[in-house]
């Protein structure tokens, strides 16, 4: 079994964090979580430019995290029925295939 | 498994004198510590199956039976003082605010208390187990589904939200979830909304203000009918002077009393 805090991401492909949630719902917990490990010193360290917001309403709508990469694509996990380790890994993984690409190409255009 | 085997070697040692048998019995090969797993001795088996150890079985298997009271581990006197100061705190404070806390590095930290601090603003960390029970049996049970993941409050005696609401805007790592100001839980929204509001002189102006407003109108009311009579007449009046000294006198005008 992980510890969430344990997983680390590299946010080099990524551009801006949105976490949005109602704080007064049951359902935010993990949510809060991954707000929480998001902005461990050594995530944020990997890419300083990388802006997390943190949006906290009260209209009873469900926690959702909106992330928007560098190449333009956007990733909507609604957090309300996952976990907070499910969240980083998804995210983690999509991280390193866009990481992966960028260095096929970068090698590509250098030989 | 070996079993021991007479063997009609000659003996190699010399028997002592007045022994008969000329035989004597070798074991096949083995000595009795061997690197290999060796057969016990029959007898030797049939002793450990006797004496095999038989764990004792209840009559009736434990899940059967009706479930015993939980017994309540007794609060070590570090968790009772915790919860006696967040009693405390509950109680003293007209302003809590519950934050999100996301890790910070330590510099800020300080800035920020340093700021909070000068508007009589104080800054408590809370561990959610100690908060939950104490919150469920008080008033604030509002407040319960607030405290989950690392939380902090912010506790002020006077309901200073502007000055707070502009310290935070400065740390983007902690997020303001909601606050109980005078017994009143607002969201986030509300809070701002509560920032926003006149301070309390001016408030009081407004609505002595509005009060003034209606008895002020009042005698205008009353009077518009007679005034309104007066300014008709004063018009006719001038008309028929008008008509005396110049044109030919018109017929009066029909007058609408004014009295309504």
């Amino acid at each position: 079994k992980k510890m969430a805090s344990k997983i680390r991401v590299g946010l080099r492909p990524v551009k801006s964090i949105v976490v949005r949630f109602c704080p007064f719902e049951s359902n935010v917990e993990s949510t809060r979580k991954f707000l929480g490990c998001i902005n461990h010193k050594k995530i944020q360290a990997t890419n300083r430019n990388c802006e997390v917001t943190a949006d906290v309403r009260h209209d009873g709508s469900e926690p959702v995290v909106d992330v928007v990469f560098a190449d333009g694509e956007r990733l909507i996990m609604k957090g309300a029925n996952l976990t907070t380790i499910e969240m980083l890994t998804a995210l983690g993984s999509r991280c390193n295939a866009k990481e992966l690409k960028e260095e096929q190409k970068s090698k590509k255009k250098s030989p | 498994a070996t079993v021991p085997v007479l063997s009609a070697a000659p003996c190699p040692l010399p028997l002592p004198a007045g022994w008969l048998p000329a035989l004597r019995l070798v074991r096949r090969g083995s000595k009795a510590v061997t690197r290999h797993w060796k057969a016990m001795h029959f007898q030797r088996q049939k002793l450990m199956a006797v004496t095999e150890y038989l764990a004792p079985r209840p009559a009736v298997p434990p899940r059967c039976l009706p479930p015993g009271k939980e017994t309540r581990q007794e609060d070590n006197g570090y968790v009772q003082l915790l919860r006696r100061q967040v009693e405390e705190v509950f109680r003293d404070n007209r302003m809590i605010a519950v934050c999100q806390y996301n890790s910070m590095p330590g510099e800020d930290m300080v800035m920020m208390r340093h700021y909070l601090r000068k508007h009589n603003i104080e800054v408590k960390f809370v561990l959610n187990e100690i908060v939950r029970p104490v919150l469920s049996q008080s008033k604030y049970k509002n407040l319960l589904p607030l405290f989950v993941a690392r939380n902090i409050l912010l506790v002020s005696r006077e309901a200073k939200a502007k000055e707070m609401l502009r310290v935070l805007k400065g740390v983007p790592q902690i997020n303001l979830l909601g606050a109980c100001i005078d017994d009143t839980i607002l969201s986030r929204q509300g809070v701002e909304n509560f920032a926003k509001l006149p301070s309390m002189e001016v408030a009081q102006g407004q609505a002595v203000g509005a009060l003034a407003l209606l008895p002020s109108q009042m005698s205008s009311l009353l009077q518009r009918g007679s005034a309104h009579l007066t300014a008709l007449l004063d018009q006719h009046i001038r008309r028929l002077r008008d008509g005396e000294t110049g044109s030919p006198a018109e017929p009066a005008p029909a007058q609408s009393s004014g009295a309504q």
